[in-house]
């Protein structure tokens, strides 16, 4: 048996899917920066596969511009996260986030 | 000085296109090196000095090349990738405008505040040159490069003041709530790519990731749902950056905790930049989806009119205000959009907008770095502005005319920004927006009118009220001659701009 077009499409909505719930309900920032990695990483995977099927390069050159893009990303977010513990000795977000007025 | 063997030069090559922006990262290098090099030697002013300089420079020749290059117009460049338009040079020379002032606000920031520097300066230019690269984009890959680089470098801009905890929540919330919109963003692109370019579908594009080829690929499919997901994705991903319902709740957090500077960037620069792709997508590749898109985004420029002023109408922090007063800002720029899919010429009310919203909010935000203090520049309440007009009449009368050209007064540049939009949205039938968007600019005048009273009036009505603690020691800042020179220049451009705006709109005619 081999794998079409969908089951990757479906394996990378239910990623992404996984991913942005997580954002919603976990409160840990470092799980967090995982759930977005693994959106991001999802779209990589939808890109890999509509490049493959379509036999076409321009899917595949931008994931390499997404994975490089998250790690500068990530790394400026574990940097703040760092400087972050410091102050508050915590990586919750209900005890990071106290912007109120 | 004769630039014409200069433009010879650049019609022949493909670097020359992008030398502003060059220009800006050499800069931004030589400012790194100039603080190595000097050591602890060196002025901390000097850096500063120079990048104003450096980016003064760049201004003038961007100028000369905005006025003399109809030649070198609607050229692509890097096999595709940018592509030189008329509204791509004017959204450069705004970005290269908003980028020398934010950098003089940076400068009166980095006095007050002991932090280091440099790296804020050679930061915010790097930002600048990708701002600039973004407008000219072409191709989804170099504008998902270009908008990354503007958002890490924001990420760290935004957090820069580590000594303060709500800063780097602010930098915390800011990447989180960012890295979903660019993971929603880079879905959207790759369902268009994989949808254009599968061969079982008619016009099936070869090159889906560039505009134009997507642009021939959608005329022909817009009702494929696939295509009609991934256009709302980018349409959402684009939403985070200008702040539109629902996509604002970062807004009021991160402009509160971030430094003064970085707010009025992510005010002016970062707004704009949103504006600017989502400008390029209406008009180029989304332009067959208008029975999608008219409905979703006169929506969501109603949501963002109604909740911006509203939410603003409560709010005591000064740097609040302004990130929920460009909430509202961001709406009734999105009503010009929406014109935009029934008169192209509608572009020309949003750039003019633009600029009255780039003069308006740098004056406010020149007050403002001005007065706060050093050490909690996340607490700035309206009340520290009590009696500014009485004991600085200079910056008392630059913050009243900011603020009322924000509201929309009538001389002034903000009201004919307003017209302009509004009018292009007559034109195009769209009145149950335009009814929103009226009273939004009332309830605007509410909370305006509001911190103008409080830096001009309330002595007035005080009187009864001897023994209420004053919040501050009544101390008004020292104005440089630079700082007499910018904030006089833009509160005489609002008035100038107001009473004969022939110059600006007839550049923007295209």
């Amino acid at each position: 048996m081999t794998l079409g077009i969908h089951e990757f499409l479906m394996v990378s909505g239910l990623l992404f899917a996984i991913g942005f719930v997580g954002l919603l309900i976990r409160r840990n920032a470092l799980i967090l920066f995982m759930c977005l990695e693994l959106m991001l990483n999802a779209v990589n995977l939808a890109l890999v596969a509509f490049s493959r099927f379509t036999e076409t390069m321009g899917g595949n050159l931008f994931v390499f511009f997404i994975i490089t893009v998250a790690a500068a990303e990530v790394a400026v977010g574990l940097a703040i996260l760092v400087a972050l513990f410091r102050k508050r000795r915590s990586v919750y977000v209900q005890e990071l986030g106290a912007l109120k007025n | 000085m004769n630039w014409s063997h200069f433009f010879a030069l650049t019609a022949t090559h493909q670097w020359g296109s992008i030398f502003p922006e060059i220009c800006l990262v050499v800069l931004a290098l030589s400012l790194l090196i100039i603080d190595v090099l000097g050591g602890r030697r060196i002025d901390r002013r000097l850096v500063a000095r120079v990048a104003i300089t450096g980016q003064l420079l760049l201004v003038l020749v961007a100028f000369t090349a905005l006025i003399g290059t109809d030649d070198r117009l609607d050229r692509e460049t890097f096999s595709g990738m940018l592509v030189h338009s008329q509204f791509g040079q004017i959204m450069r020379f705004f970005f290269l405008v908003s980028s020398v002032l934010v950098t003089y606000l940076g400068g009166i920031f980095l006095k007050k505040n002991p932090l280091p520097g440099t790296e804020f300066h050679a930061i915010w230019l790097l930002v600048t040159a990708a701002l600039m690269l973004l407008a000219q984009s072409n191709h989804f890959v170099m504008l998902f490069v270009a908008l990354e680089t503007v958002t890490v470098g924001f990420y760290v801009l935004v957090s820069y003041n580590r000594n303060l905890s709500n800063g780097l929540a602010a930098g915390l919330k800011y990447l989180i709530l960012g890295g979903v919109s660019t993971a929603i963003l880079l879905m959207g692109i790759a369902l268009l790519y994989g949808i254009a370019e599968s061969s079982g579908l008619e016009n099936s594009a070869r090159n889906a990731l560039k505009f134009d080829e997507l642009g021939k690929f959608l005329e022909f499919n817009s009702d494929n749902s696939i295509a009609r997901t991934g256009v709302l994705l980018v349409v959402a991903g684009i939403a985070f950056k200008i702040g539109a319902v629902p996509f604002q709740i970062w807004i009021p957090d991160v402009y509160q905790g971030a430094p003064t500077p970085v707010t009025a960037a992510l005010a002016v620069s970062s707004k704009a930049g949103g504006f600017a792709v989502l400008v390029a997508l209406v008009s180029g590749p989304f332009r067959p989806m208008a029975d999608l898109l008219v409905p979703v985004l006169s929506a969501i420029a109603m949501a963002t009119i109604l909740f911006g002023n509203i939410a603003a109408l409560t709010m005591r922090n000064v740097k609040r205000l302004m990130g929920l007063s460009g909430v509202s800002h961001a709406g009734y720029l999105l009503i010009g959009v929406v014109a935009m899919f029934a008169i192209p010429e509608a572009r020309n009310a949003i750039v003019f907008y633009l600029v009255t919203y780039l003069l308006a909010t740098f004056s406010v935000f020149g007050v403002m770095a001005h007065v706060s203090e050093g050490g909690r520049d996340d607490i700035q309440p309206i009340d520290v502005y009590r009696n500014l007009s009485r004991e600085n009449p200079f910056l008392g009368g630059v913050l009243a005319l900011g603020l009322a050209s924000l509201a929309g007064i009538p001389p002034l540049a903000g009201f004919v920004g307003k017209f302009l939009l509004f009018y292009a949205a007559f034109k195009a039938q769209l009145y149950g927006l335009l009814g929103v968007a009226v009273i939004g600019v009332v309830l605007s005048i509410y909370y305006y009118f509001g911190w103008i009273k409080e830096a001009t009036f309330r002595d007035w009505k005080l009187s009864r009220l001897e023994d209420e603690p004053s919040p501050r020691p009544k101390v008004w800042p020292e104005l440089g001659l630079a700082g007499k020179i910018i904030l006089g220049g833009l509160a005489l451009l609002i008035l100038l701009l107001g009473l004969y705006p022939g110059p600006l709109s007839s550049l923007s005619q295209y």
